[in-house]
């Protein structure tokens, strides 16, 4: 009794089992066409379903770009700077940012009495940075130009932290910046930056923190 | 050949044509009128507006306002609010999507700043929900001490206690990675790169509808082949978006 209700199980088990590989396939249901009882009907309604497909909106929230500008290190002179940014825009008033930047310094006033000492070696004269911001808008309004020209415009405050490589060496840099973005169109916007990069070095004889601020314009667009 | 490469070019350039001319979105005004700002944001003027039971096109968005373009071609941004009490022309309700629920988000990007071992720590990470309780965190981080310069890339899961929560949710997490160590002063690292594994506590919170924080401590051990392995702590706090 006991081996063939074991073996009725089994079987279950098998069959449940086969109906679990076909568990993606369509059951096969016959159709019997039924056959007009009556009077057929005088109209048959014809009409086909049209799928309608609402279209999706596209978000343009990124804003992608390149600056250019003049870096002022601490101790090292001015000199041209340029770089990328992205940011991505999460409400009307607050955005993201990051941006990776190049510039090469110039010569201490002590390297350019005494031109034998040297500060920095050249190839530590390059400065790379990297910054992750997090910005305001605080300002939002137009800019008129002319009678016939209003342009949409922002000035924002922005604070973030990086990473700034100089004198062959990484440094923590946090930055503070304040910018004006104007936009040209909706699509593509043109920016004035002012941004201090504050970081600590010992490369004049004693441990202090160096102020670099630097005065950027920049062309980004909006996707 | 030729005239399969004719017919090939053709197809190609009509795929390029039905792709330039995309289906925009259409919606009828249902309230009294609707407004149209120069810009997406309430700093910016109204300068048109449509009234009752007129179509506008909507070209795509912009944080929460969306560019729309009125039957007389006039151009503008609404806001999302306004924009969800339109209908479609069969007179359902306007497709606008609603914000992405806080407790049940997919995807989320952010960035911080922390200290690992003393050291000033830059922190990437993204996320991605497997449940609402449960995420799989990619963390990418830098450490700038004064000693050494290092990078560390993780993996890891962490679970959300309470994810319903709107302000405050704790955290656990467990997770591995490796450590690459860039620059040292001298004398050289013994090794300049290591594997390591991770236990972390935290919490997280919402601060807008699409803005978080996080805070998050961890205790790594760092495997290494010497007698003894690495044990150093990190705390972090960062601001991240959700998707």
């Amino acid at each position: 009794m006991e081996i063939r209700l074991s073996s009725v199980l089994l079987a279950a088990a098998l069959l449940s089992g086969c109906g679990w590989f076909h568990r993606g396939e369509k059951a096969k249901t016959e159709v019997v066409a039924e056959e007009p009882q009556g009077e057929p009907s005088i109209i048959e309604p014809q009409v086909n379903r049209r799928a309608v497909k609402t279209p999706k909106i596209k978000a343009k929230d990124f804003e992608l770009g390149g600056y250019f500008g003049a870096l002022s290190i601490q101790d090292f002179g001015t000199n041209p700077i340029y770089g990328v940014r992205a940011a991505y825009h999460v409400s009307e008033d607050i955005f993201l940012e990051a941006f990776l930047a190049r510039s090469k310094a110039g010569t201490t006033s002590l390297e350019d009495v005494f031109p034998a000492i040297t500060v920095v070696g050249d190839s530590g004269r390059r400065l790379t940075y990297y910054d992750l911001d997090v910005g305001y808008n605080v300002l939002p309004g137009e800019i008129f130009l002319g009678r016939g020209h209003a342009f949409n415009s922002a000035l924002y405050v922005t604070v973030g932290m990086g990473d700034v490589k100089f004198a062959d060496k990484d440094r923590f840099a946090l930055n503070f910046g304040m910018g004006e973005r104007l936009l040209i169109t909706d699509w593509l916007a043109m920016h004035l930056d002012v941004r201090d990069h504050v970081f600590e070095t010992d490369l004049t004889g004693r441990t202090k923190n160096v102020h670099n601020i630097e005065a950027t314009l920049g062309l980004t667009f909006f996707y | 050949m030729r005239p399969l490469l004719a017919l090939l070019l053709l197809q190609a350039f009509s795929v390029t044509l039905v792709h330039a001319k995309e289906q925009l979105l259409e919606v009828v005004v249902a309230e009294p009128y609707l407004e149209m700002r120069s810009g997406p944001g309430r700093g910016y003027p109204v300068v048109y507006v449509v009234g009752r039971d007129e179509v506008v096109t909507v070209l795509y968005s912009r944080t929460e306002w969306y560019k729309v373009r009125a039957p007389r071609g006039q151009e503008g941004w609404s806001r999302r609010s306004d924009l969800a009490l339109t209908k479609l022309v069969s007179g359902e309700p306007a497709p606008i999507p609603p914000y992405p629920d806080f407790a049940t988000h997919r995807w989320e990007i952010g960035a911080g700043y922390g200290v690992f071992n003393h050291q000033n720590l830059v922190t990437t990470w993204g996320d991605f929900g497997l449940t609402d309780s449960l995420d799989v965190e990619f963390v990418l981080q830098q450490a700038l001490g004064t000693i050494d310069n290092r990078y560390i890339a993780s993996l890891g899961m962490r679970h959300t206690f309470i994810p319903e929560w709107r302000w405050f949710s704790p955290t656990a997490g467990i997770g591995f990675g490796e450590q690459y160590i860039d620059d040292k002063v001298p004398p050289k690292p013994l090794q300049t790169s290591n594997q390591l594994a991770y236990v972390s506590v935290g919490a997280r919170g919402f601060i807008t509808r699409r803005f978080m924080w996080r805070a998050d401590w961890r205790k790594y051990v760092v495997f290494t082949n010497q007698n003894q392995n690495e044990e150093p702590e990190e705390w972090k706090f960062g601001l991240a978006v959700f998707f």
